[in-house]
């Protein structure tokens, strides 16, 4: 970096002045009986963005604060970094190289559309059970190892959709089995602090199941083969193959966006399955009621639904998303029993992001998480540093939105009931 | 001597305007019963009172000192105590625990064995006694009610803020807590009860004071209040209603949330 | 009588394990101890863990996290800070009398190995003439703690709105930071390389007339032991008074906590500050035994063997989770033997955590309060269950006796 002192001044003088906004505005809007909900996050980011230009109007006028007022702050917060980057560091390949830069942004959106289902399954088991599942990573680690042991080591040259089929059949048994072993005290209010019971039992999965993988398959790296050969594709012409141009295992967008075959499959699965979800949630009896469920319990009791076997359905089916997660992806990365860690707190970062157990959240927060990672990694001038760190991005994304809004992107409220509490 | 001024308090949530500046005194050992529909802006009040929620405007002075702005336990230890209306016992500690909290937390306390001598006394008192070491979560429901009127035994408060004490209490234990208002009442300390069973309200209370849709309609002794023509358009109007069912079905429903407030 | 027997019980092992290291004496005697120096240090972890999580209700997976901030602190304050007779004229120094305090500026790091520094650069002008000498160990030990209780005083003030499932992500989170940060500041921690650190006793220690080598573990246990008396002591001096009463009712319910005149927004943070320092103290004392620390000791899975030790113990106890801890460090060694059954070798290493696993979980779901905690519970609590009968048997004879 050419002037990090340039660089540090602005960030610490964007966090001097979103602290105080964020605090003063909260104040006035309080003393001024408005609503109060957005209030730290137009104030930190109004602040961090403008500084006193744009606060004193705020504080002098307190208007509603309006989908606008509260979008373009934040935008406007990340232009500005972006802008004392790109002065810092004018030589960087993060801002000189466009090229980099769409393929930077492009890969960030598809490995987001695969957090975004990923974390999709915590969200769904949070909405219906109330349980943060620390086990997360680890069905999405043995989603991938099943299918590499299924298509690759037990029946090798098997289509890798069966195997995948497969994978996602034994996690769903797998997360019912544990649902129905260890979750249901839960319910029947036999213990004094569900929410904690269910953080310690899920942790207590993961650390098995971890261990037992490790146990059996040893601890090292293993990936499957790509599932599927991109056709020769040479667009608008062989000779001139500008628009597109795909390999067997590369898809290359204007000549400058590269994309790799497996990512790129993953991320069209994991849509097309999303739609499947979707479908399943809104249009089957089944998926009604478990979203009935999820809004409320007794009611949906009344109505004749079952709760319990609707958390069973649920934990089973997040648990079965994170596995499918893991068989889309053992394909790009070489896989370890170790390898869920990442990817959970992945998660947890993407669902409090959108919104504790709000579905859409899940994904645009997903995607929010793909590009801030593909900026810190392409943005942070020493590689071994960036890749260090990658498991930071995400959890100051976290604090972030804790300490912002801690409904996050698309929360409810929760008004009663000790899961949605903060 | 007691003295408590509310002055002009609003609240406002959002839309909804709970408060409307409500004005009243508390003028030493009174025993007020506070009434009103459901939805009128009583816990509204109380938590304004107790400090967990701040109000936009108007004052609150408890014997002098302004308590409107501070925090729930500076408004407890400058002298003014509260029950919910759900039960909210320290389930996993034990009783004389439960009981020893506000003791020491009021820092006026004396020595500990003053303090367990005056939690026996209490305990003996709601006939609690033989259930001192058990956890508050073994109790039942009416017990846990009796251990929340203990703590505020403890707690010593010059003015006690009663909420629903009778919702959901075996006859049996209705006379303890009416011994219990009597003796807070000797004890020269000031009580706002606050209940939707109409009967004790009006044997127990000295003077009535009924909100309605956030404003205080009538403040004035019972049997004047009775006659009050607003009064009876807007809440005993409706007297064919089962009293104390609302109460006790409210109380029903919470059980199963314990955290709901 | 029967109340009597936890504390007899208690004074027991406390006479076993200052016993311990003269009166066995077998050939594997360094191994032995040093798990024993383990096990203490997981017993100050999972205890203080136990305060924190069982007693104020603040399930914090960030405590690992302290436990690094301690051994970090330490490490790098040994590792910065010097003493010499002689100004080096190359560092930042400052005089002290007859002595300069040499702080370390890092030249010429590479990224896994400290290659060059102003101080050996100085050293190699000065020959054996001149012989800088390190920070004292309980220094750098007693800023560990206190940068701990900072930390803990900072993330105890941010989490004081969150609950639940928020509270244990965004500590996991401050623990996940922390790591990557030290993975990735190599210039200053030196990353995954780790930072060497020199032993307790450095220059060894003489005790009972017996003059201990650095190498040897008879110092540090006893170090580590005491270590973990005086937070046992400030934990059940804690439990027992006031502060005890308070952050469990807080547990139990905050805003009726508030309510009886509970200053909850101090106890909640001062909770913290506690339990921070002690894991922050036990790190920096941990990290000093073993001479090393790597960005590796702040892994997840540290964080579930303490989180373990303490529900199998009992969480609500901190006794029963420091018993806890030095019973699953010592099982856990012993488990280590691999064997083979049928010609399939069982790499126990792996297996006793999937035991373990296993134990976890099921604890959880079938003894809430630990396996040790109801033992505990037996003996001063059975009377209560008695009371209750013998009142449901003679009712009127009690109410008769009440009145």
């Amino acid at each position: 970096m050419e002037h990090p002192g340039t660089f540090w001044g602005v960030i610490a003088w964007m966090i001097v002045w979103g602290v105080a906004g964020s605090v003063a505005i909260r104040r006035r809007y309080l003393q001024h009986d408005l609503d109060t909900s957005n209030t730290t996050f137009v104030g930190a980011m109004l602040g961090a963005a403008t500084g006193p230009v744009g606060l004193v109007p705020l504080w002098l006028k307190t208007p509603e604060l309006t989908n606008r007022l509260i979008v373009l702050p934040a935008i406007g917060a990340v232009v500005l970094v972006a802008a004392a980057f790109a002065f810092a560091d004018p030589d960087s390949n993060c801002v000189a190289n466009g090229s980099f830069v769409a393929s930077q942004i492009t890969n960030g959106i598809i490995i987001g559309i695969i957090y975004g289902f990923m974390a999709l399954g915590l969200t769904l088991i949070f909405s219906i059970l109330g349980v943060v599942s620390f086990s997360h990573g680890e069905f999405y680690m043995v989603g991938g190892m099943l299918t590499y042991y299924v298509t690759v080591v037990w029946l090798p040259g098997i289509n890798p959709l069966l195997g995948i089929a497969c994978a996602c059949a034994v996690v769903f048994v797998l997360g019912a089995l544990f649902e129905r072993m260890f979750l249901t005290p839960m319910y029947q209010g036999r213990i004094d602090r569900p929410v904690e019971y269910g953080i310690l039992i899920t942790f207590g999965l993961a650390f098995t199941l971890q261990y037992f993988v490790q146990a059996i398959v040893g601890s090292n790296p293993v990936k499957t083969r790509r599932y599927f050969d991109f056709p020769r594709v040479r667009l608008p012409s062989p000779e001139d193959p500008w628009l597109v141009k795909t390999s067997r295992g590369n898809l290359e967008l204007f000549d400058t966006i590269s994309i790799s075959n497996p990512r790129l499959t993953a991320a069209v699965a994991c849509v097309a399955v999303l739609g499947a979800l979707l479908y399943f949630l809104h249009r089957t009896w089944t998926g009604k009621a478990l979203r009935a469920v999820s809004q409320d319990r007794e009611a949906a009791a009344i109505a004749g639904i079952d709760p319990s076997r609707m958390n069973m359905l649920a934990f089973a089916l997040g648990a079965m998303i994170a596995a499918l997660a893991g068989a889309l992806l053992v394909q790009a990365f070489s896989w370890l029993p170790q390898v869920g860690n990442i990817p959970a707190m992945r998660s947890f970062v993407i669902v409090v992001l959108g919104g504790l157990g709000s579905l859409p959240g899940a994904f645009v927060g997903g995607i929010l998480v793909g590009l801030v990672e593909a900026a810190g990694t392409g943005c942070i001038p020493d590689p071994q540093k960036a890749a260090s760190y990658i498991p930071a991005y995400g959890m100051v994304v976290l604090t972030l939105t804790l300490l912002l809004r801690p409904t996050g992107l698309f929360g409810r409220r929760y008004a009663s009931g000790a899961h949605g509490k903060f | 001597m007691i003295h408590l001024a509310v002055s002009n308090v609003h609240k406002r949530f959002g839309g909804l305007h709970a408060l409307k500046g409500v004005t009243f005194e508390v003028n030493g050992p009174e025993l007020i019963g506070l009434i009103g529909p459901n939805g009128a802006g009583k816990t509204t009040l109380t938590n304004v009172l107790d400090g967990a929620i701040k109000p936009n405007t108007g004052t609150v002075y408890l014997n002098g000192q302004r308590i409107d702005q501070l925090h729930p336990y500076e408004v407890a230890i400058a002298g003014l105590g509260r029950t919910f209306q759900v039960t909210r016992s320290f389930r996993r500690m034990s009783v004389l625990e439960n009981l020893y909290v506000p003791a020491l937390a009021t820092r006026r306390a004396a020595d500990r064995k003053a303090i367990h001598a005056k939690a026996m006394e209490v305990l003996e008192f709601l006939t609690l006694g033989h259930l001192r070491n058990e956890y508050a979560q073994a109790l039942s429901g009416g017990q846990q009610k009796l251990l929340e009127l203990g703590r505020l035994l403890m707690l010593d408060p010059g003015i006690v803020i009663l909420d629903e004490p009778f919702a959901g209490v075996h006859p049996r234990l209705m006379e303890i807590i009416y011994a219990y208002i009597r003796r807070v009442n000797e004890e020269g300390k000031a009580i706002i009860l606050i209940s939707h069973q109409m009967d004790s309200i009006f044997s127990l209370s000295q003077r009535l004071l009924v909100l309605n849709f956030g404003g205080l309609i009538a403040d004035g002794p019972p049997d004047e209040v009775k006659r009050d023509p607003a009064v009876i358009e807007a809440y005993l109007g409706t007297e064919e209603e089962p009293e104390g069912d609302a109460g006790a079905r409210d109380d029903a429903t919470d059980e199963d949330n314990p955290t709901h407030r | 009588m029967r109340r009597r027997v936890p504390h007899l019980l208690g004074l027991a092992l406390l006479a076993f394990f200052l016993a311990f290291p003269f009166v066995y004496s077998a050939n594997d005697y360094p191994y032995v101890m040093h798990i024993m120096i383990t096990s203490f240090f997981y017993a100050i972890l999972a205890s203080s863990w136990s305060m924190l999580a069982g007693y104020a209700g603040q399930f914090s997976f960030g405590h690992i996290g302290f436990m690094g901030v301690g051994a970090y602190t330490a490490a790098l304050f040994s590792h910065y800070f010097w003493l010499s007779p002689v100004p080096t004229e190359l560092c930042t120094e400052y005089r002290f009398g007859e002595t300069w305090l040499v702080v370390v500026n890092p030249i010429g790091v590479t990224s896994t190995t400290l290659t060059q520094d102003c101080l050996r650069q100085a050293m190699e002008m000065w020959g054996d003439a001149v012989q800088p000498t390190r920070m004292p160990v309980w220094i750098g030990i007693l800023l560990g703690t206190l940068m701990g209780g900072v930390f803990g005083f900072l993330i105890g003030v941010l989490v004081l709105r969150l609950r639940a499932a928020y509270l244990a992500l965004f500590t996991l989170g401050f623990a996940e930071i922390l790591k990557a940060t030290i993975s990735a500041e190599i210039e200053i921690t030196r990353g995954q390389a780790g930072m060497e650190l020199p032993a307790l006793f450095e220059s060894g220690v003489t005790l009972f007339g017996h003059t201990f080598d650095k190498t040897d573990k008879l110092p540090p246990y006893f170090v580590m032991f005491g270590l973990l008396l005086v937070c046992l002591a400030i934990l059940a001096w804690l439990a027992g008074s006031k502060f005890g009463l308070f952050v469990r009712a807080l547990r139990e319910d905050q805003d009726a906590a508030a309510a009886l005149g509970v200053n909850t927004t101090r106890y909640k943070v001062l909770v913290f500050v506690v339990t921070t320092m002690m894991a922050a103290s036990a790190g920096a004392v941990q990290a000093h035994y073993v001479g090393i620390v790597t960005p590796n000791n702040l892994f997840l899975l540290q964080m579930s063997l303490v989180v373990a030790m303490a529900v199998i113990g009992g969480v609500e106890s901190f006794i029963a989770a420091a018993i806890g801890a030095v019973l699953i460090e010592v099982a856990l060694e012993m488990l280590r033997n691999s064997f083979v059954i049928g010609g399939v070798e069982i790499d126990m290493t792996i297996w006793r955590l999937v035991f373990f696993g296993i134990v976890l979980m099921l604890t959880l779901r079938f003894a809430r309060n630990g396996l040790i905690a109801p033992l505990i519970g037996y003996f001063t609590r059975g009377h209560v269950a008695r009371e209750t009968v013998e009142h449901r048997l003679h009712p009127r004879a009690e109410e008769a006796a009440a009145k």
